[in-house]
């Protein structure tokens, strides 16, 4: 889990191109939203894109994606949770 | 000498997501300047307009019928300070009449070629009154690549994200439409830009992303095929009116990057269901542009239509009312049967009826207005269409390998105004 956790991190700052951030900077469990990182509803965007394209899981309602998104934990939650069995090698 | 342009406010659409694209007609006008005059640019939309400032002649660009009141308040103010007001423009051709009680000079039709006169004329005191170039539109071939430099690009800006750059490749239509006044202002003759001349400017522009806004492209096939052909390479993607119902045009527009288009659904049709089907067999996105209100809709065709943009799973909708604008078949018509009751430019925002409908009541059609947008809506809100529309375009560029992120130093502001994240 934990090294999911990490890979999101990264993969979060090459996705929205976060300059000046690194993944150890990243709490894993503070808003990921309206945070420190200035991430906002449209990097959520390409996000979702991120996380269907890399790990098969599709996030296509709202409610959802609020939960999700709540904070890097929760999305790694939701993934562990939620991808296809075969691909599941990060634990 | 300095000459300034402007663009008047207007309101927008009630209930549309408000966004503002670079507008096109003023900087075809400004490619049109003799290269000694020093233009400046000032889109009302977004910036406040500094009275003050010291210019040699002002010009009024003004697209729309709701542009016009503020338009002539503009120029009434200049010409009190002395200041030559020249106006130019699709409502200042179409208003021309009125507009000339508010300015030195009006402008009528295509500027290219023409402005070197007038630049003079206002040099030697000599001004016309109207310029009047409908007659004889500039030959297509001498149409060259807008003045995009004029514009502050940051202003067209969205948390971040880069509106799209207009650009045209054709000039009028064969088409002569009931509620539209093209056929009056750039003739029923369709004039396409040479493919080398509209690729080179296409090329040149520093955007991805581009908004085709010919009226129709779907007017020589050949012409088409060949514009498409030519884009590919370009790796542009793009929104525009209608391409051709025809396989192999929107097979080359769908690799020349097509992205959406701007569709009239005007009924229930078979025929409008399999070409919203082909436009997404080729992978291309459809916002219906629904106008209400012809004389043979009655309430329950305007509720058939709406359940049938949903079956017909079209992407975007943008409900609009009749509007007779001037120089229009609509405007013919409804003038002469005595059905318009406000000739208040104010009114003619494409989403207030000014007109007795024949099957309802006005009040009774600006319900169904509202009707038409909160059902079209309910279950899937703009927003989320927009995002989805959104999705497709930075997935295409993905693939092709164009994609450009967002300018996070621009994140806090929309339209260049503060907003809260």
């Amino acid at each position: 889990m934990q090294q999911l956790i990490d890979e999101l991190k990264t993969k979060i700052i090459d996705t929205l191109y976060l300059e000046d951030i690194t993944p150890e900077e990243i709490d894993e469990n503070a808003p990921l939203v309206g945070g420190d990182l200035g991430i906002d509803s449209i990097d959520i965007l390409e996000l979702v894109m991120m996380v269907e394209q890399d790990y098969g899981v599709v996030i296509d309602n709202k409610e959802v994606g609020e939960k999700v998104f709540a904070s890097v934990a929760a999305l790694a939650e939701y993934i562990r949770d939620n991808r296809p069995q075969t691909a599941d090698m990060s634990g | 000498m300095k000459f300034k342009l402007i663009y008047p406010r207007w309101a927008k659409l009630a209930r549309q997501t408000e966004f503002h694209l670079p507008p096109h007609g003023p900087v075809v006008f400004a490619a049109s300047l003799p290269e000694d005059v020093e233009v400046t640019f000032v889109d009302e939309n977004l910036q406040d307009i500094d009275f003050d400032e010291s210019v040699d002649m002002v010009g009024i660009s003004m697209m729309l019928t709701i542009q016009v009141k503020r338009g002539w308040q503009i120029a009434d103010f200049y010409r009190k300070k002395g200041i030559c007001v020249i106006f130019g423009g699709i409502a200042a051709t179409l208003h021309a009449e009125e507009t000339a009680q508010h300015a030195d000079a009006v402008f009528l039709g295509e500027a290219e070629g023409k402005m070197e006169q007038v630049i003079e004329d206002f040099r030697n005191n000599r001004l016309q009154k109207f310029y009047n170039a409908l007659e004889a539109p500039p030959a297509i071939e001498t149409v060259g690549p807008a003045r995009r430099d004029i514009l502050n690009k940051s202003l067209y800006n969205y948390r971040g994200i880069q509106m799209v750059d207009l650009v045209h490749a054709s000039r009028g239509c064969r088409f002569n439409c009931y509620p539209c006044a093209v056929a009056y202002l750039g003739g029923r003759r369709f004039r396409p830009r040479p493919v080398d001349r509209a690729i080179e400017e296409i090329a040149g522009i520093d955007n991805n992303r581009l908004f085709l806004v010919d009226n129709s492209l779907a007017q020589d096939t050949q012409w088409e095929k060949d514009l498409f052909a030519e884009m590919i390479p370009l790796k542009k993607n793009w929104c525009s009116h209608p391409i051709e119902d025809d396989p192999a045009v929107l097979d080359l527009a769908a690799q020349a990057g097509a992205w959406f288009v701007y569709q009239a659904v005007f009924d229930t049709s078979d025929y409008i269901r399999e070409r919203i089907q082909r436009y997404h067999d080729h992978g291309i996105a459809v916002e219906g542009t629904i106008l209400l209100g012809l004389d043979r809709h009655t309430e329950d065709f305007i509720k058939r239509l709406v359940d049938f943009l949903l079956e017909i799973e079209l992407d975007l909708a943008e409900f609009t009312v009749l509007t007779p604008f001037p120089h229009t078949r609509a405007w013919d018509r409804l003038h002469k049967e005595n059905r318009i009751f406000s000739y208040d430019w104010d009114d003619y925002t494409a989403d207030k009826v000014v007109y007795h409908p024949k099957q309802m009541s006005a009040e009774r059609l600006q319900e169904l207005l509202f009707y038409a947008w909160d059902s079209f809506y309910a279950d899937k809100p703009q927003q989320v269409r927009m995002f989805e529309l959104f999705q497709k375009v930075i997935r295409k560029e993905k693939a092709n390998g164009t994609f450009q992120p967002r300018d996070r130093n621009l994140i806090n502001q929309a339209f260049g105004r503060p907003v809260k994240r």
